[in-house]
């Protein structure tokens, strides 16, 4: 009853997050492909400077969730949403929201590292061409610090100009994590970054992951539940397009308020 | 089941028979196709590389005969059966060349002992002229006649007097004559004669038939030549009986002798080299060059130029034998000849090739007498009493690698140019053999086209695989693609018979469409953004686009509507005479618009297909990636997918080049086959291709002509080979370079 009581409050400071707090809030947020419903009345507050990540089984819309926050799922015809994401108080929704500045500020990264085929130097100041900055030396301090950042840069320093492709898998993870980071968004969004590497790597980018949200609010989706519980400090765990638990992530894996939470991190289904 | 555990090491028969079998069956496909491309290229190359070979000379039979004089001049008949020779006391006599018979002397009979001036004709005519001092000529033709007793050939030798067999009385006055010379015309004969009083004759034979006897009588006409010079080396009448050429040691006086009543020196000028006097002067076959030889080796070709509105005798080109000339020796129907010289050297030369083909000592004596035979595989050579007969293996002379890929001064041209005219109504006639011209029509039929299809295609492709909604690009790509198996004879076709005379006629609105079409697509798609969002919605989506097909068709049909208003606003009424008078610019019916319109419509097919797979197949982790970093579509779309696609784009223009150029049936159809080398859209051209496809039904098999259009089949294959070549080269480097695979 007294974890009880603790995972109540856990979930009332999430729930109560001051607007200074708060990176981002949804609110009732529903998500249609064509005529199938995938997300159901989502709302939560993402905190500020802390890794939140998503669980759940696969298709239960934790992605799609993600896309929602830098308005990925635009680039399929078919969606539709209502509700509101609100960034620093601005619907992203709204009307007057430029997208390309939205994803400036809202950074991502995909399951596969997806390193564009030019330079290593070229991949990381990419987003700070986009904006027209063209003044060298801010690119090349921009790149030293991005690549510093995503913990890259002892290893690409004598070969910033050679091809992406040269690096391995886990490096180019890295260096598309850089390459996010270069424009310096508020808010890193996290698609099961570690899906497609191995152990190793893996670790690499988890422990990148909380230098990270110093200087970040990171937002993970992961089907792999030991990552969750090591890399973040809440999580959501959705089922069926809902968002069912949404807590501190101690509180979530040790006492689970909802039965359906219970049953996936104890392994009974996912 | 019946296979036990002590076996399963064993590989299975039948897969095994399998796998051999599709190993050997594919194999040996690939292999058979790499032969194919070999055996055409063999092939090729076996038809073209005769025209490279050398001139090879080879002794074939000689004979002793008993020696009367000096000889003064030589011939064979066609068959290089019989030789004949004409020695300086005044006989001719005719010799078997058949092996059988070797040197028997055949017919021999005195012309005239006694003798002042002895002269030939050219080799057409074939006819010699002795003059004596009485102020006499006798002219005689040596003839050979073909007869077929028991279908055996039988060739016998018979001597022709056109003037009957009593001598012709040149001079009235009876006087010694110096120096003469005769030639056959087509309606007649001259004879021009000097005596040793400097006097000049000039006597016109015309022919009438006689209505009784149907005989031929000839009346003569005998005027004085005005202003001849004191010394007479030589004197050459040319076949068409307007020029006379007289030469008095370097100075050449050409008459013009065309009308009887009115004879004039028409120029006057140095023959000779730089510090050389001139040994001989002969006319080429087709009378109008002259060749000079002089007595330090220099031969050099002279012929009429018009230069500022007036004819005048040009120096051309020089041609290098080894020492001082003795002879000159015009082959019969081509424009080639054989110079001999004081070391006893024969050398072989073309004008058009402008080469020495041969060169080779065949003789010690000084003065070596040659004839060529009428086809020139022969060569009779006299020197101390002794008749030689070399064959001549001089198939292609006037093809070398600067007559087909340099400038070329060809007879009666004012300069050295690229032309290719093949063939032509006149025997005597340069055929001139340039591939430049015809390469730079493939180019430049390829640019037009190229600049037409390349940036639809590219346009075209871009937005179907990156805009367009997947349901009409299902309908899209397909019906592009179909576009591809249309017959280009079709295109041809339509292109030469419909698109031409419509350009023609519409040329103001053809060119106000190209403008206003994309301007229009331009305006539609902003005007659409400024819809209100009820009708926008109104449309399913991704289907707006259809909505330009009503607009473009209506641009189109008002561009061409207003194609009359503005040619007359305009271009006075007339665009086509407004270009040709106004702006100088020539404008041909069927012209590079047309086939870059109608060619640029069968590449698109090409380009658009390659290049939309290419852009298609960009990973879409990678527009995700660039757009998830705050770009728009349009900067994805420049940075990165083009940048990915670009081998791809790159092959699909390559492949649209090649095409291009290897195409046939529409650049035949579609332009007026005119080989010119100008960049002038509003001119035709003729490409490698067509040149090939009009030609070759009319091309003797064997000829030089023949053997050139295989070479410019080659010089195709090497194009696209070269084309293909660097596509495939930096294609390779692009993948390098942005595979994201």
């Amino acid at each position: 009853m007294i974890t009880l009581a603790k995972s109540s409050t856990e979930k009332d400071l999430l729930s109560h997050l001051s607007a200074e707090k708060t990176a981002l809030e949804i609110k009732n947020l529903d998500l249609y492909y064509g005529d199938k419903q995938a997300l159901f009345d989502v709302s939560m507050k993402i905190p500020k400077g802390k890794v939140t990540a998503f669980i759940g089984p696969s298709g239960c819309g934790k992605s799609t969730l993600l896309r929602c926050i830098n308005r990925m799922n635009d680039l399929v015809d078919i969606c539709r949403v209502d509700g509101n994401i609100a960034l620093q108080g601005t619907n992203i929704y709204d009307k007057s929201v430029d997208v390309a500045a939205l994803r400036r500020r809202v950074g991502m990264v995909f399951q596969r590292p997806n390193p564009f085929p030019k330079s290593i130097y070229e991949n990381v100041v990419y987003g700070l061409r986009l904006q027209g900055i063209k003044d060298r030396r801010t690119l090349d301090e921009a790149a030293e610090n991005s690549l510093r950042s995503a913990a890259l840069w002892n290893e690409v320093k004598d070969r910033l100009h050679d091809n992406a492709f040269g690096l391995s898998g886990g490096q180019q993870q890295r260096l598309v994590i850089a390459r996010a980071v270069a424009i310096d968004p508020e808010i890193l969004l996290l698609d099961e970054p570690t899906s497609a590497l191995d152990p190793i790597s893996t670790l690499t980018i988890e422990e990148l992951i909380t230098e990270l949200k110093e200087k970040f609010t990171v937002v993970i989706v992961t089907h792999n539940m030991q990552q969750a519980a090591r890399v973040s400090d809440q999580t959501a765990f959705m089922y069926m397009g809902k968002l069912i638990e949404y807590s501190d992530t101690n509180t979530l894996f040790t006492t689970p308020t909802q039965k359906q939470t219970e049953d996936y991190i104890t392994g009974r289904y996912g | 089941m019946d296979r036990d555990l002590s076996n399963t090491l064993q590989a299975d028969q039948k897969r095994v028979i399998k796998d051999k079998l599709v190993k050997y069956c594919i194999t040996s496909g690939g292999a058979l196709v790499l032969v194919t491309l070999l055996l055409i290229f063999a092939y090729l190359l076996y038809v073209v590389l005769p025209i490279f070979a050398p001139v090879s000379i080879a002794a074939q039979k000689e004979f002793s005969y008993q020696s009367n004089g000096n000889v003064l001049a030589l011939g064979l008949d066609e068959q290089n059966d019989i030789a004949y020779q004409i020695s300086d006391d005044g006989k001719l006599s005719f010799y078997s060349l058949r092996s059988k018979e070797l040197g028997n002397l055949l017919l021999e009979e005195s012309m005239l002992s006694e003798y002042s001036a002895f002269a030939k004709t050219s080799a057409t005519s074939n006819a010699y002229i002795f003059a004596n001092s009485q102020g006499q000529a006798l002219i005689f033709k040596p003839e050979f006649e073909t007869s077929y007793p028991d279908d055996i050939r039988l060739i016998t030798p018979e001597i022709i007097y056109p003037f009957g067999a009593e001598k012709l009385q040149i001079d009235a006055q009876a006087h010694k004559i110096t120096a003469v010379s005769f030639e056959f015309g087509e309606e007649g004969a001259a004879i021009a004669a000097v005596t040793d009083d400097k006097r000049g004759i000039y006597l016109a034979l015309t022919a009438t038939e006689d209505m009784m006897t149907e005989e031929l009588v000839w009346q003569q006409e005998v005027v004085a030549l005005p202003s001849l010079p004191n010394q007479i080396e030589q004197m050459l009448l040319s076949p068409d009986l307007k020029n006379l050429f007289v030469r008095s040691n370097n100075d050449l006086l050409v008459y013009d002798v065309s009308d009887i009543e009115n004879i004039r020196v028409k120029s006057a000028l140095a023959i000779n080299a730089l510090d050389a006097n001139v040994t001989d002067m002969q006319l080429l076959t087709g009378a109008s060059s002259l060749i000079v030889a002089n007595d330090n080796g220099v031969i050099s070709q002279w012929f009429e130029v018009l230069q500022d509105n007036k004819r005048t005798f040009t120096f051309i080109r020089d041609f290098k034998a080894s020492a001082k000339v003795t002879s000159i020796t015009p082959e019969y129907f081509r424009k080639g000849f054989l110079s001999t010289d004081q070391q006893g050297y024969l050398s072989v030369f073309h004008t058009t090739g402008a080469t020495q083909l041969l060169n080779e000592k065949l003789s010690s004596s000084e003065n070596m007498q040659v004839a060529i035979s009428p086809r020139a595989n022969a060569l009779l050579l006299a020197d101390d009493s002794r008749l030689r007969l070399f064959s001549i293996d001089n198939e292609h002379p006037e093809i070398t690698w600067s007559a087909l890929w340099q400038k070329v001064w060809y007879e009666g041209y004012p300069e050295p140019k690229y032309l290719w005219q093949s063939t032509s109504a006149s025997d005597d006639f340069e055929a001139k053999m340039s591939l430049v011209p015809i390469s730079f029509g493939t180019i430049k039929a390829a640019f037009y086209a190229m600049l037409f299809a390349v940036p639809i295609a590219i346009s075209a492709a871009i937005y179907t695989a990156y805009f367009m909604s997947a349901g009409i690009r299902s309908y899209i790509k397909p019906t592009v693609e179909i576009m591809e198996a249309l017959p280009t004879v079709i295109l041809g076709f339509l292109a030469g018979l419909w698109l031409a005379p419509l350009i023609e006629n519409q040329l103001p609105g053809i060119i106000l469409l190209i403008i206003s079409l994309p301007l229009s697509v331009l305006a539609t798609a902003l005007a659409w953004g400024a819809l209100p969002k009820q009708i926008k919605e109104s449309i399913p989506e991704g289907y707006h686009p259809l909505i330009l097909i009503p607009i473009l068709l209506l641009v189109g049909y008002a561009s061409m509507s207003f194609s009359s208003t503005l040619e007359l606003w305009l271009f006075n009424g007339d665009t086509r005479m407004y270009l040709t008078n106004e702006l100088g610019i020539n404008f041909d019916q069927r012209n590079s618009l047309v086939v870059g319109i109608a060619m640029g419509f069968a590449v698109i097919p090409t380009i658009f297909s390659i290049a939309e797979d290419a852009i298609f197949s960009v990973p879409k982790s990678l527009t995700m990636g660039s757009l998830a970093l705050g770009a728009t579509p349009w900067q994805t779309l420049a940075k990165v997918v083009i940048l990915t696609a670009s081998p791809g784009i790159f092959s699909a223009v390559m492949m649209g080049a090649g095409r291009a150029i290897g195409e046939t049936m529409i650049v035949l159809m579609a332009t007026g086959n005119t080989p010119i080398m100008d960049w002038n859209i509003f001119e035709g051209m003729r490409s490698l291709s067509a040149n090939i496809a009009v030609e070759m039904p009319e091309s003797e098999v064997g000829s030089s002509h023949y053997r050139v259009l295989f070479l410019a089949a080659f010089v195709l294959f090497i194009f696209t080979f070269f084309f293909n070549t660097v596509a495939e080269f930096v294609r390779q480097r692009l993948r390098e370079k942005y595979s994201s695979l």
